[in-house]
C-alpha cells in the first residue's frame, strides 16, 4: 500500500498545476454563468428568450427546454455546457493515458525496475483520475455557491444542493467512464499522442451522436450506444430522479474499461 | 532471500517482432559476484535480452530467472534483487535530483543508508544543490551520475547496467570503476552491456558477444585475451631485407629496412630463433587487446 501511496501522490504531484488550473477556470465559468442568469433574470429576460426559439425547436427539445430558460436552468448549464464537458474529458483522458506517456519517455523502467507490480501503475492512475474528477467537480460545486451566494438576486430559485449534487455524481460517473475508455485505448497503443486522439474523436462522435438523436430520430437508434445518453441533466433539472439505470451503464462500460486496460497493460511490452 | 545458484540464468530465451527475431535462443549463465559484460553492436539484442529479465518485456520463447527467480512468473523477487540503470533515463524534468531518488527508493521497498547515498553522491560529484534542481536544468553527464545514483543507492545483490559510461567524462568513468570494483569487493555480481571494449577487458571477469541475437563468443577476459594477436616491434641495427615467407602464425604488418611490424597470433616462443640470424637492435612486445579477438565477432560473427 505505501508503494501505490507514493505513486498516487507523485502522479498528482505531478499534473497539481494543470488539475488546479482546470479547477479554477471551472469555478469561474460556474461564477460567469451565475452573473449572466442573475442579468438576465434582472432584466426578466427568461419568458423573451422562449417567445424568441420557433415552435417546432420547442417541440423537439420538448418540456425540458422550459426548465432549462430559468434562473435555475442556467446556473445547473454549467454542468453540462459543452465547454465544460469538452474541459472534463480532456481532464480524464489525459490523466488516463499517463501510463502510456510513462512507457514512451521511458519513466516506466525506473518503476518496473522494482519490485512494483504493473496493476499498480494502473491502479494509481485510476485513483489520480478519481481524485482529479471529484476534485473538479468540488471546485465546480464551490463555484456555484460562491456565485449563489455572492451574486444571485435575492428573489432567484437556486438549484437546490442535492440537485447539485446528482449532476455532479452523474457528470462524475461519465467522466470515469471516459477515463476508463482512454485507459483501455491507451494500453492498446505505442504513442500517447494516438491514444489521446482516438479518445478524443471517439468521445466527440459519443457526444454528437447523443446530440443529434435527441433531436432526429435515426439517429437515436444508435444513440444508446453514446455514454453521453446515460447523462440526463435536463430531466434532472426537470426534477426527475437519477435513473439508476444510467447509473449501472456508466459504471458498467467503466468497470469493463478498466478490466480490459488492466488486460492489455499486463500482457504488453513495455517499450519505447 | 535469494536462492538460486546463479545470479542470472537464460535459456533458450527467443524475443521474435513479427518476422525479426530479436534474441535468438540465447543460453548465458551469470556467476553471483562476476562482472559480466554483455556485448554486441547496437540492434544485437543486448537491451532486448536485459529487457526481458526485467519483465518489461515478454519473451516468445524460453525462460530467465534472476537468484533462481523465474523474471515472469516470480517477477517481483526477481526485481527486488536488482538495480537497474537503463540505457536511456526516462525522467520527469520537473522532479527535483533528491526528489527522484526519493520517489525510486519508497516504490523500491527497501530503506537506503543515508550514509551510502550520500557516498555515491560524493564520488560522483553531486552537490546537495545539484540535487536540489529540477531535473530539466541536468546535462546529460549529470543525468547520467543520477542514473548510476539510484541503480547502486539500495545495494542491491545484482547491478544490471546498460551502457553505463555513455556520457560520463573520463574522471566520472573512473569514479564509475571504482564503484564497480567496490561491489565486486562486497560480493555484488554485475551484469553490464557495453560496446567501450577498453572498458569491458578493464572491469569484467567474463563477457559474452551477442550478434544478431545470439551468443557468438563467450569466455573469461584472461582467455579472450589470450586468442589475440600481439604485435611485435622489430628495430635493427643495419638494413635487413625482407624474408619471403614467416614462420607459422606470423604475418608482416609492416616492413622497413631497419624496422618491422609483426603480428604474432599464438605463443611467441619461435620468436628468439627466428630473429637469431638478424641484427636486432630493439625489440618492442605490445599487450594483447581484446578489442582486437572481439572486432572480429563485430564484423563477421566468426567462431
Amino acid at each position: 500500500m505505501t508503494v501505490l501511496f507514493t505513486l498516487v501522490v507523485q502522479l498528482l504531484r505531478r499534473v497539481r498545476k494543470f488539475l488546479l488550473a482546470a479547477g479554477g477556470l471551472l469555478a469561474g465559468f460556474q461564477i460567469v454563468l451565475i452573473l449572466q442568469a442573475n442579468s438576465i433574470q434582472a432584466s426578466n429576460s427568461f419568458a423573451k428568450m422562449g417567445d424568441l426559439v420557433p415552435a417546432f425547436a420547442r417541440d423537439i427539445l420538448g418540456p425540458s427546454f422550459v426548465a432549462f430558460l430559468t434562473f435555475k436552468g442556467i446556473v445547473c448549464l454549467g454542468y453540462f455546457h459543452p465547454v465544460v464537458m469538452g474541459a472534463l474529458v480532456s481532464v480524464s483522458v489525459t490523466i488516463a493515458t499517463i501510463p502510456i506517456m510513462e512507457i514512451e519517455s521511458g519513466f516506466i523502467d525506473l518503476v518496473l525496475a522494482r519490485p512494483v507490480a504493473r496493476h499498480w501503475v494502473l491502479t494509481r492512475s485510476i485513483l489520480a483520475a478519481t481524485i482529479a474528477i471529484v476534485y473538479l467537480l468540488v471546485m465546480m460545486a464551490l463555484g456555484t455557491w460562491i456565485g449563489l451566494s455572492s451574486f444571485a438576486a435575492k428573489d432567484a430559485a437556486w438549484p437546490s444542493a442535492a440537485l447539485v449534487g446528482l449532476l455532479a455524481m452523474n457528470l462524475g460517473l461519465l467522466m470515469l467512464c471516459w477515463a476508463a475508455i482512454a485507459m483501455a485505448i491507451g494500453c492498446a497503443c505505442r504513442r500517447r499522442g494516438s491514444a489521446g486522439a482516438i479518445a478524443g474523436l471517439l468521445a466527440l462522435t459519443a457526444y454528437l451522436t447523443d446530440y443529434v438523436g435527441r433531436a432526429w430520430k435515426p439517429a437515436d437508434s444508435i444513440a444508446w450506444l453514446s455514454p453521453f445518453r446515460y447523462y440526463t441533466p435536463f430531466e434532472l433539472v426537470m426534477g426527475s430522479a437519477l435513473p439508476a439505470k444510467s447509473l449501472y451503464v456508466l459504471g458498467g462500460i467503466a468497470f469493463a474499461a478498466f478490466a480490459l486496460a488492466y488486460a492489455l497493460y499486463s500482457r504488453r511490452d513495455i517499450s519505447h | 532471500m535469494l536462492t538460486g545458484s546463479a545470479a542470472v540464468s537464460i535459456s533458450g530465451l527467443t524475443k521474435r517482432y513479427g518476422t525479426l527475431i530479436a534474441v535468438d535462443h540465447l543460453d548465458l549463465e551469470v556467476k553471483r559476484g562476476e562482472v559480466f559484460g554483455f556485448l554486441g553492436l547496437n540492434g544485437a539484442g543486448k537491451t532486448t535480452t536485459i529487457r526481458i529479465l526485467l519483465d518489461l518485456l515478454r519473451p516468445t520463447s524460453g525462460h530467465a530467472s534472476i537468484f533462481g527467480h523465474n523474471c515472469q512468473s516470480d517477477s517481483l523477487r526477481a526485481r527486488g534483487a536488482v538495480g537497474y540503470l537503463p540505457g536511456e533515463m526516462g525522467i520527469y524534468s520537473d522532479l527535483t535530483g533528491h526528489e527522484l531518488l526519493v520517489f525510486l527508493e519508497r516504490i523500491g521497498g527497501k530503506s537506503v543508508s543515508r550514509e551510502h547515498r550520500n557516498n555515491l553522491t560524493r564520488r560522483f560529484e553531486l552537490t546537495e544543490r545539484d540535487l536540489s534542481r529540477k531535473l530539466r536544468e541536468y546535462s546529460t553527464g549529470m543525468k547520467r551520475k543520477l542514473g548510476l545514483i539510484q541503480a547502486f543507492q539500495a545495494d542491491p545483490p545484482l547491478l544490471i547496467l546498460d551502457e553505463p559510461t555513455e556520457g560520463l567524462d573520463p574522471l566520472m568513468q573512473e569514479s564509475f570503476y571504482e564503484l564497480l570494483a567496490d561491489a565486486r569487493n562486497r560480493g555484488r555480481t554485475v551484469f553490464m552491456s557495453s560496446h567501450v571494449l577498453p572498458e569491458v577487458e578493464r572491469v569484467c571477469d567474463r563477457i559474452a558477444m551477442v550478434r544478431k541475437g545470439k551468443v557468438v563468443f563467450l569466455s573469461t577476459v584472461e582467455d579472450a585475451r589470450k586468442l589475440a594477436s600481439r604485435r611485435v616491434r622489430v628495430v635493427f641495427g643495419q638494413d635487413v631485407a625482407v624474408p619471403i615467407s614467416l614462420p607459422r602464425g606470423y604475418e608482416m604488418v609492416e616492413a622497413e629496412p631497419r624496422r618491422w611490424i609483426v603480428r604474432v597470433t599464438g605463443p611467441l616462443g619461435s620468436l628468439p630463433s627466428f630473429l637469431a640470424a638478424f641484427p636486432v637492435a630493439d625489440l618492442a612486445v605490445e599487450e594483447a587487446r581484446l578489442e582486437d579477438v572481439l572486432v572480429k565477432y563485430y564484423r563477421d560473427g566468426a567462431e
